[in-house]
This record gives C-alpha cells, structure tokens and sequence, in this order.
C-alpha cells in the first residue's frame, strides 16, 4: 500500500516537476543567470511583449523603465545609484517627557485603571516562556527592560530611558579581541551594560549580575526548551554561543531554501551539503535523517520488498539520482537539501557571550557586528529576561521520554516544564506592579510594586499615577461596548459597525498595526487544474482582478479603522532610526508603487512628481480591469488555461462565516464580476466562499484559490520580511502563502551604479535578509555587490523597493488593506497624546493620568457620553 | 438479585463502551495533524522540540499505550500544548469547571419547577387562552436559540435598568457560593433557563393532558376525588414517569457548559474548552474532555434507565 502511495506521490511530484522544469527551461531561455557575462538572453527578453500588454520589455537598456515580462519570469526595476553607510551613525532622543501625574504618597485618593481582553487561552507570562500579546500586556506591568523607549519631551516621538541599566550601553569590542569570536579592529560586537544598583523583587531581594547570569542560564537550558531562548541566537542580536550552547549535543538542519542549481550558481560548493533522508522515508540506524551527499551507506527502505530496485538507497543514490541539479525532483532540494551543524556536548556557560564583569555590570557579546548600535542595543535589551531563582525552580516538573513524571534528580530526565508565571503565586515582580490576583479566563488585578526603584528614584516623578489595574477577560465585544458605556471599562475596541457612531468621536484613538492583508491566490497549474480554476495561473486576469477593488472602499465599509493597502509593508515600517523615517516615505518604498500601479510622473508623465504620484495611487481602474480581462481571456484561451465555456468558481476560503466575512465576500464577488464584464469570462467565472477553520493549512498544501493572509513584523526590521514571509519556499513548506509562486524562478535585474544586477527574487531577498553568504555579481562580472547591511538607509530603501515591486508586479498577492484598530477612552483619564507614536503607543500606563479619581467617577460614569 | 445482575450488566456494558469511544476519539485526534508551525524570524524547532518532548512523534500505538498509562497508573492527562500551553489539562478543567455547573445548576433549579408549574397550568387550561398564551410562549422560546435572549436579558435587566451586573462577578469580587455571585450569574441563568423551562411545560403539558383524558382519573372523580386531589395523587404522578428522567438528564448534563452564554457573560466556565481544542487541534486537552463527557453521558444513560424502576414500580429493570 505504501509502495503505491509512494508510486502516486512520484508520479505527482514527477507531473509538477516537469511543469516546474518547463517553466524553469523558459525562464532560463530568457534571463541571465548570476555572475554570467551572456547578454543574449536580455536581448530575447527586450524582444519580447509581455502578456499583461505592458510595454516590451527593456531587461537591460539604460532606461527608467520598470518593467515586467511574465512569459519569461523577468522583472526590470529601474536604476539606482548607491550609498555605503556606517554602522553605528546618528544622534538619539534621550529626552523624556516630564509627565503631569505620578504617585504621590500623600494622595489618598485612589486611581483605578479598568481593562479588559478578550480570553487568556494561553497565557504564560514569563519572561523565558511567554508567547502572546497577552503575555506581553502582563509583562508589561510586572517586568522592566534594561531600556525602554518613552514619550519625548517634545511629545512627538520616543526617546530612550535607561530602567533595569544604569547608563546607556558602551562598544567594550576592543577588550574582548581574541575572546568569544571577536578578532581584533572589529567593533560593535560586546556591549558593556551597567545594572541599576535599586533594582529588586517585589520581595525586596536584590537583582544583582549574578541574578541575570542564573536567568540567561536557565532560559538557554537545552532541556526545558524555553520558548523565549531563540531570542538570543535565532535574531539580529544574536548572542556568541549562544545557539551552539541550547543546542549542545544536537544537529540542527538548515535547508538551501532554494533549488539547488541556483544554490551552486550563487557559489555553493554542493558536497557540503546533507541529505534530509525523510525525502524517501529512509532512516539511519542510529535514527538520525541527515547524511552527508557523498555517503553511499546503504540504507534498507522498508516499503519495498527485498530484491527489488531501491530495496536499498543512500544518500548519494538519493541525490545522484533525484535531488541534484537537473534531476527529476531538483525543485525539491531547496527543502531537502541543506547544511547540518553539530553542537559539542558538554558546553560550558561560560562560553556564552554573556559575561559578568562586575556584582552589578555585564557585557553582552554578539556573533555580529550591530548596525547603528546605539539605537538597535537598546532595542533588543527592552527586555530583560530574569526569573526568581527559588520559584523558578519550585515551578519544574520533570517528564522522562515516555512523557511520565519523575523526581528532579533523576536520571530519566527528557524534558521539564514551568508553571512559573501562570498565576499570582507563581509571579513574583520585578516592575512598576505586581500580580495581585489572576482567576484564569476571569479577571487580573495589579497593584503598585512599592519596592520597584522607580517609585524613589526621583527619575520617574510625573509618572505612573495609576494605584491599581483591573483587567476582565470579557470575550463578546458587545458586552464590552456596554460595559464601556457604563464606565465600567476604561477603553473599548470597536468593529465596524460602531464606526458609524463613534468615528467621529473626540474620544477615539486610532492604532495602526504593522500588519497588511491581503488576498493570497494560489498560481500552481497542477493544484489549481484539478480544481478547474486553473486561470488563476494567468497574471493579466490577476491583475485584472486586483484592479477591480476599490480598496478604500472595502477598508472603510468592512474593517473597524482600517486603511487602504497597496504594498507588502504598511507606513509604520521604519528605515532609519537615527530620523524615524519611514520606508513608505522613502524614495524607494514611493516608486515601488508608483509603478505597480502604472502611475507615472515627470515631464511627461501625468503628475508633477513622486511625491503626487504616490499620493494619487488607489490601486483601483475598473475601466483598465475590463481591458486587461479581456487580454487575459485571450491569453488564457491561447494558452490552453481556459476551452471558452466551463464555468470557473474561484473559491475563497475563509476562517469563518459571519456578517463580515460574508459581506468581504459579496463586495469581492462583485468587483470579480464586474471586471469579466465584457470579456468572454463574462457569467462563466464567479467567485465562492467556503468557510474553513483550518484555511491556512489548506493553503499551504495549495489546496484554496484564495484566502485572506495577513503578515506583519518588527517595524524597526523592514527588510527581513520579504524573504521570511514572501520568498522562502513556494510549495507551502515556509511562511510564504502564495502557494505556487516560486521567486526562485523570477529574474530580478536592478542596474545599480550604472552596472545590471540580475538574480532571482529569492536571492534578492535572502540578501536583504542580511545572508553574507549570497553574493550578487554585475553582469558583466566587474563587481560583486556589498553586503545588504553596508549600505545606508536610503539605499536600502530604493534596492527593497525594487524587490518589492517584483514581488507584487505578478499579482499572486494583492494588498487590500492595512490594519489598524480603533478604540474609545474613557473620561476618566487620558494618555498625553491622542496620535499614535509607534514603539509607544499613545504614552502607555507610564504617562496616563486621571479626570476622575475612583470616587468622583462613581458619581459620572453613568452619565457621560461619547 | 435480577436488578443487581441488570445493573452489574449495564456498568460492564458502559466500561467497554467508553473504552471504544476513547479509542476511536484518540485515533481521530491524533489522525488531524498540528498545526504546521509558522512564525517569521523565530526558531521553529523549538516548538518541534517541545512536541518531541511531549511523545507526539512515537508511533500512535506507543502513544495510546502511554496514554493510558499516565491516565490510569498517575491520573495525568498530560500538558497543554495549543491551548494552555505547558499547563497541566486536568488542573484547568477543575479551574474552569465549577462555575459551569454552578450556572446550570442555578439555572435547572429556576427552571424546573417554572417549567412544570406552567406545564400543569396549561395542562390543566387546555385549549383556554391562559393555555394558547403558555403554548405560544412556549413555541418562541424554543425556536430563538439562547444567546439571543441572552442578548434581550443583558440589554434590559444589565445596561437599562442596571438591575444586573453585564458579567459574572470574580471570586475576587466576592465568595463563590454567595448571594453577590448568585446575583451576578442570574442574567446567564435566566438565558439558559428560558429553553429549559420551555421544554419542560411543553412536555409536562402533554403527558398531564393525556393522563387527565384517562380512564382511571374519571374514575377517581366518580370515586369523589377532587379535581385538584385527583390531579395531584394521580394525574401528576403518572405525568411525571417519563418527566423525571428528562430532568435527571439536565442535572447530568451541568457539567457542559453553553459556549454562547459562557461568552456573552464573561463566565470562565468550560463552554468553549472542548470546541477550542478540537479546532485547535491540542491532543490531550480534546482527549481529557472527551473521556470526561463520555463517562457523564454513559452514567446519565444509565442512571435514567435506572430510575425508571424507582419512579415506576411497575417497571422491572432486568426483567424479560
């Protein structure tokens, strides 16, 4: 039975790996390969009419046009000129904001915050465990940040504050060289941080070093498998040894992420690289799945009778015969293919680059060198990581590998959890309050922290007015609304239909979110032909589509405060620390959009600049929608995608069925239509909504047409996102969405300097990611590009500008909107600004002060409106 | 000797039965894979660690065996791992538990006597305009699903009058068992009582009906009887043989809590614990619950056949 899953699976994989083969063949006859001084191909493609009826394409002329030709997979970006930048430049805001509020002693009158969320289903607070916006709401409260990013004094911006550290941090580099990797002239790779003298428990039991190196200690603990540990080794601030000690004794497998001829052809050496033996179904003796591509070990594969062919296979077989460049299942060695690191047993803390150099000083040393440090430092020490020493340890329970309870001593060990922060005994604070109650799903209460330094320092005066919070967990908005209207509540979250009441109202505040959502379609020929919707593949029709919505419509009408979306990133993603420019604003993040959406500007263009043309776009042409329908119903009928007649439901799945959903739906459905009007899709192609919890997952093994998808990211790190959430791997084995949309295979040619760049998409963007290892050569092999991180911000921007248009110009995404929320505040008290400042909100608890205190609110609540 | 062999019989019976539907839920569970992990920029292993950790990648057969061991040899259902993550399952279902049953043991006690007294009035006005009214009312509140009154009930008697507080008070606020919790849980009960109470005069007004249409009640008039003693020691205990168990069975049935009202409330109760962990896909939380549901569901079923006999003595439990 296995043996013939196996043959189907085969003969699936087979049928996609021609297909990707094709396509592969196509886009190799029209592009030019990295590093390769053949201009041939570029000639092929300057010939060549793009199917969308864009302009022919000018791969690589010298002029401004960008451009995209989807029958060979290329995409031209214009040109740029660049800039190298420094590491570590720039001026910061240290200036807080004095407050108009704080505690004082001799006030007896008591201010009480009233809050609420919407459920606590997994709420685990601690700082090495927790995962939720509702962990973080807690942490907030009961924990401090070596740093924190406050109000400015000018109460526009955030400046930086020191809390659980003492001073700001100091580049130590030069006294490590020779120590934990660092070689001599690097810099800003160790940082001295020196601790706040004042800080203790709520118990009043000092935090001194040594209670930082026991917390570092235990979140990096191999065998409680922290969630929080890969906060010091899987991001930018990555700390030395830090992965190698959590993962001491293991192996961890790093796939190429990409097929592995292109892998080769970016400098890869392939006899390095492992086989990830669960291709086949195989394992070694000892259990393990990884081996070495030049291993010939023979390994028995039990679904196939003895004598038979591939009774036995190794990982040489397997990688001569299927994986490698130009085999049968090559598309398949971006995910099976990889590098494996092994981690020594053993390994000392010690080696960890988190060092004590003092009772109340610590160095933090990095595995890279940070980028413009002085603001990313304390960015990524706004938090700290300590637990109490005698409950953490009282919280363990100890499981052996059967997953049975055993001793703490034990031999039989295999894992431990933490119940530490699940409740208010087992939280003890470190921050301005502390857990004074917590009923699970019911209700949380903090009180003051009175043995928190803030309250005697003298630094924090004008701050923290608020006695106590109380926060209800009340799960149905209306109820919420209600209880808001009875003052019961200090803030309430709206949905769209309160906009029509309260979106006038003086006392909403709007918080924009880094998220963007958009309609992900699903663009792979086999997954979408056993559907019948196989039009799906054309990009004209997608574009057509894309057109067809009025995305300031569709924001307005169906989401509570949400706004118009037309890129990947949002405005709330920031380029430049050092000027919090945004990289909407910029340049770069300007042009992408412009021309995706065919704006143009200049002398002959129909808007006097960037700046115009940026501010008109609406992504909505429902005349140009019409014209390009009917383009793609030509095109789909050549190609074969469509015989003329059938009738096409396009599904769209979503996660559930109610009011909102359905009127996303009809407004879709609508603007689908209206777009075939005309074309000979016209009363044969329509749209349907399935309702399907698990949505994500169906699109990921390309089993929906089309979902709604949402990503969004740090805003400080705008250039990760488009390879870790659009590029990594297009058969849903990675984050992206767009199932079928294999970047790989896209030929992006940007001319910087003068000089063309082509490489894949993916490559673009796994270099943006910050990988040293990609390396992206000019065409004519006279210039290798510098690392992404070397250049300045502007140029940052224009280059991920360019990979941003490439992405969006094939249409298998589109942006509909961004997110933002919509809340009323009570009467009872205010934060100091009503716009939205990212990294701090509206001020925070920090900074809210009181109308009302809880007595004299008694008296009104009842009676205020909104 | 027959009824203990009949009940020996049945306990037996029930043992195997819960058997085969653990075993099916659990192979069923463990079929649907989890969630496939998914976080930009963090390191997913650790997740595939953990669930490794928990046992999830043995062969199911292991798993099963495991299972039944911790339950039957610790009493331990594991860990959360979608929901609750890392906490111990049976801990939050007690956590969680006794204010569902405190919120439907309110509502059955409000419920039941309202549900009958109108059951024996319309009963007793039968095709009067007190009965048309009653019907009627009855036929509303059993076709409008719950959480709509519960909407009506917290709008006017919560936010209008005031009379109510919108939620469920906490145990911080005041004592579990007190008239302040009592209070501030009548709006749920009255919400989930509404359809009780409609289904019980409806089902009381028809089997009064046709017991008072006998043969053997016009007798006990002729006899002298009055019509209020004849409907009390006849009439209504004759009524209440196929009554009592229906009510039998809202008492078993506390323990499940309404999703809907728990929501509309704020009632930390377990209504949406067992949708959660099916849809979310956590293996020992659906496992715990459903076992719990079942072993309710198989020991109501045969605590209400039992009581037939005890209601009835006519009714021979065992007898062929």
């Amino acid at each position: 039975m296995k043996k013939i899953m196996k043959k189907k699976a085969l003969s699936i994989l087979l049928a996609s790996a021609m297909i990707l083969s094709l396509a592969s063949c196509n886009n190799q006859a029209g592009s030019e390969s990295t590093g390769s001084s053949e201009t041939s191909s570029s000639s092929a493609v300057t010939e060549s009419t793009s199917e969308a009826g864009n302009e022919p394409a000018t791969a690589a002329d010298d002029s401004e046009e960008w451009t995209v030709d989807y029958a060979n997979n290329t995409v031209y970006a214009g040109s740029a000129t660049t800039k190298l930048g420094s590491a570590g430049s720039g001026t910061l805001n240290y200036s807080v904001y004095a407050g108009e509020a704080g505690k004082d002693y001799t006030d007896p009158k008591v201010y009480t915050f009233h809050d609420y969320m919407a459920g606590m289903t997994n709420m685990k607070w601690s700082t090495h465990t927790w995962e939720t916006n509702d962990d973080s709401y807690v942490l907030g409260f009961v924990s401090s940040g070596f740093y924190d990013f406050v109000l400015n004094s000018t109460k526009d911006s955030w400046a930086i504050t020191c809390e659980m550290a003492a001073a700001l941090p100091e580049d130590v580099t030069a006294d490590f060289v020779g120590q934990y990797g660092i070689k001599s002239g690097e810099k800003a790779k160790a940082f001295k941080i020196k601790l706040n003298p004042d800080a203790c428990w709520e118990d009043g039991t000092p935090i001194n070093a040594d209670s930082y190196m026991y917390s570092y200690k235990e979140l990096l603990d191999p065998v409680m498998l922290n969630r929080r540990a890969d906060s010091l080794y899987a991001g930018d601030f990555e700390i030395y040894g830090a992965k190698a000690y959590f993962y001491q004794g293991s192996e961890a497998f790093t796939a190429i992420g990409e097929p592995i001829s292109d892998w080769i052809a970016a400098g890869g050496d392939p006899s390095t690289l492992y086989v990830d033996l669960s291709f086949w179904g195989v394992a070694k003796e000892d259990g393990s799945t990884y081996a070495p591509v030049t291993d010939d070990t023979q390994i028995r594969d039990e679904a196939v009778p003895e004598g038979q062919d591939e009774d036995y296979v190794s990982a040489k077989y397997l990688y001569e015969t299927y994986l490698g460049a130009g085999c049968p299942y090559e598309s398949y060695s971006e995910q099976y293919l990889g590098t494996l690191e092994s981690f020594e047993d053993g390994m000392s803390f010690d080696k960890v680059g988190i060092v004590k150099t003092g009772d109340y000083e610590l160095v933090f040393i990095t595995t890279n060198p940070i980028d413009q440090w002085e603001y990313y430092v304390p960015y990524n020490l706004s938090s700290t990581y300590l637990v109490y020493p005698e409950l953490w340890e009282s919280c363990k329970t100890y499981f052996d590998s059967n997953g049975a309870k055993v001793s703490a001593g034990s031999a039989d060990i295999a894992s431990v959890t933490t119940n530490y922060c699940t409740n208010a005994e087992t939280t003890v604070s470190y921050g301005p309050y502390r857990l004074a109650y917590f009923e699970l799903d019911k209700q949380m209460t903090f009180e003051r922290n009175n043995n928190w330094y803030g309250y005697k320092d003298n630094k924090h005066k004008g701050q923290y007015q608020t006695d106590v919070i109380s926060t209800q967990v009340i799960g149905e908005q209306a109820t919420a609304l209600l209880a808001f209207q009875k003052g019961e509540i200090d803030n309430v979250s709206l949905v769209a239909a309160d906009m029509a009441t309260y979106g006038s109202s003086d006392y909403i505040r709007y918080t924009p979110q880094s998220y963007t959502t958009k309609l992900s379609f699903n663009t792979d020929l086999t997954k979408t032909t056993e559907r019948g919707t196989q039009i799906m593949c054309n990009p004209t029709f997608r574009k057509a589509f894309s057109l067809a919505i009025d995305r300031n419509k569709f924001a307005t009408s169906y989401t509570a405060a949400g706004s118009a979306g037309f890129g990947l990133l949002n405005y709330l993603y920031v380029y430049d620390p050092f000027t919090g420019e945004t990289y909407r604003d910029a340049e770069g993040g300007k042009e992408a959009l412009v021309h995706l959406y065919g704006l143009t500007y200049g002398e002959d263009g129909d808007y006097d600049d960037l700046d115009e043309a940026y501010e008109a776009i609406t992504g909505y042409d429902v005349e140009l929608a019409q014209k390009l329908m009917k383009q793609a119903y030509d095109e789909c009928i050549a190609s074969g995608l469509y015989d003329g007649s059938s009738n096409v439901e396009i599904e769209l799945r979503v996660y559930q069925g109610d009011d909102v959903y359905v009127q996303m739906f009809n407004y879709l459905k609508g603007a689908l239509e209206t777009a075939v009007k005309g074309s000979g899709f016209e009363g044969k192609v329509t749209l349907k909504m399935t309702v399907d919890a698990d949505y994500y997952e169906t699109n990921y093994s390309g089993g929906a047409d089309m979902i709604f998808t949402t990503w969004g990211g740090a805003t400080y790190s705008p250039w990760t996102m488009l390879y870790q959430c659009y590029c990594d791997a297009s058969d849903g084995s990675g984050q992206q969405m767009e199932y079928g949309f294999d970047t790989s295979a896209v030929k992006l040619t940007m001319k910087l300097d003068g000089l063309n760049y082509t490489t894949s998409l993916q490559n673009w963007a796994l270099w943006a990611n910050g990988d040293v290892n990609v390396k992206i050569k000019s065409e004519d092999n006279s210039n290798i590009l510098a690392t992404f991180a070397e250049y300045d911000s502007e140029t940052k921007a224009k280059i991920f500008g360019k990979m941003e248009y490439a992405y969006l110009s094939f249409f298998t995404t589109t942006p509909v909107y961004y997110r933002n929320t919509g809340s009323l505040v009570s009467q009872k008290g205010d934060y100091p600004v009503k716009q939205y400042i990212d990294l701090i909100d509206f001020g925070g608890m920090r900074f809210y002060t009181y109308n009302y205190d809880d007595e004299a609110w008694e008296g009104v609540r009842n009676s205020l409106t909104y | 000797m027959r009824m203990l062999k009949y009940v020996i019989k049945r306990i037996l019976l029930m043992i195997m039965t819960f058997f085969i539907i653990t075993t099916i839920c659990f192979v069923l569970i463990k079929l649907l894979p989890l969630p496939a992990v998914k976080e930009m920029g963090r390191d997913v292993n650790l997740i595939l660690a953990r669930r490794e950790a928990m046992g999830y990648n043995k062969p199911i057969l292991v798993q099963y065996y495991l299972f039944w061991k911790n339950v039957i040899l610790h009493g331990d259902f594991g860990l959360g791992e979608q929901i609750y993550s890392g906490q111990e399952v049976s801990t939050i279902i007690l956590q969680k538990l006794p204010y569902t049953v405190m919120v439907n043991l309110y509502s059955i006690l409000l419920s039941v006597p309202l549900g009958i007294l109108f059951g024996i009035y319309a009963a007793l006005k039968k095709n009067k305009w007190q009965d048309h009214f009653i019907s009627t009312a009855v036929m509303f509140f059993i076709s409008v699903p719950s959480f709509v009154y519960a909407f009506i009930v917290q709008y006017l008697l919560c936010f209008k009058t005031g009379w109510f507080s919108l939620t469920v008070a906490s145990k911080e606020a005041t004592p579990f068992v007190s008239w302040a919790m009592f209070k501030s849980m009548f709006p749920a009960v009255l919400s989930m009582g509404f359809g009780t109470i409609a289904g019980l005069t409806r089902f009381t007004r028809a089997e009064l009906s046709e017991v008072l249409t006998s043969e053997y009640l016009l007798l006990a008039r002729t006899k002298g009887l009055t019509k209020r003693q004849a409907v009390i020691r006849h009439a209504l205990r004759n009524a209440m043989v196929p009554i009592l168990p229906m009510i039998l069975g809202e008492f078993i049935s506390i323990m499940s809590g309404s999703l809907i009202i728990e929501k509309i409330f704020s009632i930390p109760g377990v209504g949406a614990l067992f949708l959660n962990s099916v849809v979310l896909r956590d293996y020992n939380f659906y496992l715990a619950l459903a076992m719990f549901y079942t072993l309710i569901s198989l020991v109501g079923t045969i605590v209400v056949d039992l009581s037939y006999g005890f209601i009835d003595p006519r009714i021979k439990m065992g007898e062929r």
